[in-house]
């Protein structure tokens, strides 16, 4: 079944289209979400995640934004149900994320590249596709899509460990468009790449993103990064790990590096910034 | 309730093997493994026939217990200072050192069946008494084993450091000498242990090898080769049995003292 | 000359100088050896003897030489250890492959795996016999015991090593059992499973050779026991300590070709 509906899209990427509306179809639904783990010792529990509600838009770009601790991967992974919340409710296009998981429909890039050493560049990307099942012809179609999207062509036939941290990551961002997710969980994806690696990323990633019209959810700690990128920024805090605010991000697109120059682009920085010293 | 459940999976982690033990126990009690194997109570004897007779034999069974320690442990500890020694001329001397070390690694491939006659014959002129001399041969065996296995692992301790460690210390105008002290020495400890995990258990068995090949006539593993040639087969299992638990008493030893030294390393 | 420096001091020069250092060590004390004892050939004969040993006509036996001896008894014993080595890898990888699917089979089966290499394996080669009834299955069966142990051990802590965020990927694309398996933990696990065998090689071949001096028939055990005993000319168990130490370290450096050959990432290192 899965493999027909993904036949039926056939593998073209839907371009963005910035002078539509945006849609207003609501995509992921979390009501009152609550995460608490037991301590290892201790009789106490730790609070990770309390009462959280949020609603995510189609083909929104949102970013989870928060110190360490605040329990922002820990609300990205129940998305993505590699986690279940203690308390409360998460939906995806009505369904539970266990059946958008079975459907194949998340695509998830981690802080780190988690690339299979032994695999070239192109078994990589194409490792997810062997996985659904697919017939051969349409697997190097697609890696050769993805790879041309993420600027990696004429690495297809490296090993991971031939490369810089920064292609890693990229391949590691092929490999989660290969099955045309509908879903792009990112978890501090650039987090360990310098600053001139970042930033060009950052641009492929919006240009990407464009190009392919998912619903992006991205965690960072990095205030620029989220107001660079996002829709919509969700300002989490710990102790116990809540939603804080959020911080609608209006800033034209597309989006170039010059735009971190604008005062508009500070003034986000700046009210995210004052947003974390109130807490 | 978590700590319920941790309770529940170190009741199982212990439970689950004594049961499984427990039935294998009663099924050679009961002489229904001799039937599924095919074979009689002659060649593996009932279990309580194998308890009789250690309990019937214990001051005779402790003699050469006694015996297999010494070579043993004696072996595991020359051993291991020498291999432990032998990584530090390596460390100091890093050019020469490493290819040694390769060569060392070589000897623990070299089967000790034939290591152990040549010993034995190279000791015949230090002493006039069989026993000692037969007991210096089997400990320099064990001790070739052991000494092969630390230094491996000892090299690797002392030179596998965090990164920017030897920086930092320089920073200080740390001696080589203050250097190995602060960092490397502390840095080796758990790599001392993945070489102990091998050579512990292992000394024992090429013990009881070694004995197998001894001119003199002692020891747990001369007990049960002599006992299997005159088919007395409940006896030599009963050597068996020793030889097994010695191990693995030893084995628990050093998992305590791993436990203690090691205690805050790992999280 | 810069370049001629270099070759000389790079690593497999060293090893070299190490193998003569050991060479010069050994003549020195066969030196020794060949003036203050009676019949030197029994403790230590120099490396030439033992050369020359190879390439005479001496009769060792009723109808073969020295060397004709070692070589056939070797192929005996080598063929064992072989079988014995390959059953005893492919039950151990069954095994980690059972421990790491079924939490209850670990917890019983462990525990054990540490008890098994405790166990003196001449101890357990009479019952083995017994149950066997041929010495030959016999002998197979207990190299097979001592290779399964590390193979067991070492893949079981490869399964375990592979890192939570791959499996988290698998389990994102909502992966079945066996392409977990197939497609991660067995790759992964592969230097596991290598340095098992590199442990597991020489152990079969020194348990062949162990469980051979138990019981007659042919093999390179029992040709060492005569010799050792004086049935036989005495070079002939000086050939086969030559021969099983080559053929031990030879097995392990076998392993790691093998290995190299396997893992393509490492064939691009190179």
């Amino acid at each position: 079944m899965t493999e027909k509906m993904i036949k039926q899209q056939d593998f073209e990427f839907v371009e963005k289209d910035f002078s539509e509306p945006a849609s207003t179809k609501i995509k992921i639904k979390i009501e009152n979400v609550g995460v608490k783990f037991q301590d290892k010792n201790g009789i106490e529990p730790v609070i990770a995640l309390k009462d959280v509600n949020l609603a995510i838009k189609e083909g929104e770009f949102i970013s989870l934004l928060g110190p360490s601790g605040c329990g922002k991967t820990t609300l990205l992974r129940c998305i993505a149900d590699l986690l279940h919340p203690t308390s409360g409710k998460i939906t995806i296009d009505g369904q539970s994320p266990r059946d958008i998981r079975l459907q194949k429909k998340f695509g998830i890039v981690f802080q780190s590249p988690v690339l299979y050493e032994w695999r070239t560049v192109r078994r990589n990307v194409c490792m997810p596709m062997e996985l659904l099942g697919l017939p051969k012809k349409e697997r190097t179609a697609m890696v050769t899509k993805t790879l041309e999207l993420v600027g990696l062509m004429e690495f297809g036939h490296k090993y991971p460990h031939e490369l810089s941290g920064g292609m890693q990551q990229r391949v590691g961002i092929a490999r989660a468009l290969a099955i045309n997710p509908e879903l792009l969980l990112m978890d501090e994806p650039f987090s360990a790449l310098d600053e001139f690696t970042k930033e060009k990323l950052h641009v492929d990633l919006l240009r990407i993103w464009r190009k392919t019209n998912k619903t992006i959810i991205f965690v960072t700690h990095n205030i620029q990064e989220a107001v660079f990128l996002s829709d919509r920024v969700v300002v989490l805090s710990p102790r116990p790990g809540r939603v804080s605010s959020v911080v609608d991000i209006k800033l034209p697109r597309p989006r170039a590096l010059s735009l971190k120059n604008t005062p508009e682009f500070n003034d986000y920085v700046i009210k995210i910034r004052n947003s974390f010293e109130g807490v | 309730m978590k700590t319920k459940k941790i309770n529940k999976n170190m009741v199982t982690n212990i439970l689950y093997p004594v049961i499984f033990g427990a039935i294998i126990l009663i099924l050679c009690q009961t002489q229904i493994m001799h039937k599924i194997l095919g074979t009689d109570v002659f060649t593996l004897p009932l279990p309580s026939r194998i308890i009789e007779i250690i309990s019937e034999n214990i001051p005779k069974i402790m003699v050469n217990v006694k015996a297999t320690l010494i070579v043993s442990v004696g072996g595991l500890i020359i051993g291991s200072l020498l291999g432990y020694l032998l990584a530090i001329i390596a460390t100091v001397f890093p050019k020469g050192g490493a290819g040694g070390l390769s060569v060392a690694a070589a000897f623990n491939a070299i089967p000790i069946v034939v290591i152990a006659p040549i010993f034995n014959n190279l000791t015949k002129g230090i002493s006039s008494d069989a026993s000692f001399r037969s007991m210096i041969a089997k400990t320099l065996v064990v001790t070739v084993f052991c000494m092969a296995s630390m230094s491996i692992n000892a090299y690797r301790g002392l030179n596998e450091l965090p990164p920017f460690s030897v920086d930092l210390l320089k920073s200080y105008a740390a001696g080589n000498f203050t250097i190995f002290k602060k960092l490397r020495l502390p840095n080796s400890i758990p790599y001392i242990f993945i070489a102990l995990r091998v050579t512990v258990p292992g000394c024992i068995i090429s013990g009881v090898v070694c004995e197998y090949f001894a001119e003199y006539v002692i020891g747990v593993g001369r007990q049960i080769r002599e006992n299997i040639v005159t088919a007395q087969y409940a006896t030599a299992w009963a050597y068996i049995t020793v030889a097994c638990i010695m191990g693995i008493i030893m084995y628990i030893i050093l998992l305590i003292a791993e436990n203690v030294l090691l205690k805050g390393r790992k999280s | 000359m810069n370049k001629a420096k270099k070759l000389l001091l790079s690593k497999k020069m060293i090893i070299l100088y190490w193998v003569l250092g050991l060479i010069a060590v050994w003549e020195v004390i066969a030196s020794i050896v060949a003036v203050t004892k009676r019949s030197p050939e029994n403790v230590l004969p120099h490396i030439y003897q033992v050369i020359a040993s190879v390439f005479s006509n001496t009769m060792a036996g009723p109808t073969k030489t020295i060397t004709q001896i070692v070589i056939s008894n070797a192929g005996m014993t080598l063929w064992r250890a072989a079988v014995g080595f390959l059953i005893g890898m492919a039950v151990g990888y069954i095994l980690a492959l059972l421990m790491s699917l079924f939490k209850t089979v670990e917890k019983v089966a462990f525990p054990y795996l540490m008890i098994i290499q405790m166990i003196p394996i001449l101890g357990i080669a009479p019952i083995i016999l017994a149950i066997t009834k041929d010495i030959d299955a016999s002998r197979i069966i207990i190299a097979a015991i001592l290779t399964f142990y590390p193979v067991s051990t070492n893949v079981l802590a490869g399964f375990k090593s592979v890192q939570q965020e791959k499996l988290d990927l698998m389990f994102s694309l909502a992966a079945k059992r066996k392409d977990v398996y197939m497609k991660l933990m067995v790759p992964a696990s592969m230097p596991y499973f290598f340095t098992g065998l590199k442990i597991a090689a020489p152990m079969a071949i020194t348990a062949s050779i162990l469980v051979d001096t138990l019981q007659g028939g042919g093999g390179l055990g029992c040709m060492l026991s005569q010799s050792l005993k004086h049935a036989m000319s005495i070079y002939v168990f000086w050939q086969i300590a030559f021969l099983s130490a080559i053929v031990g370290i030879l097995s392990f450096c076998l392993m790691g070709v093998i290995e190299k050959i396997l893992s393509p990432q490492r064939k691009a290192k190179l």
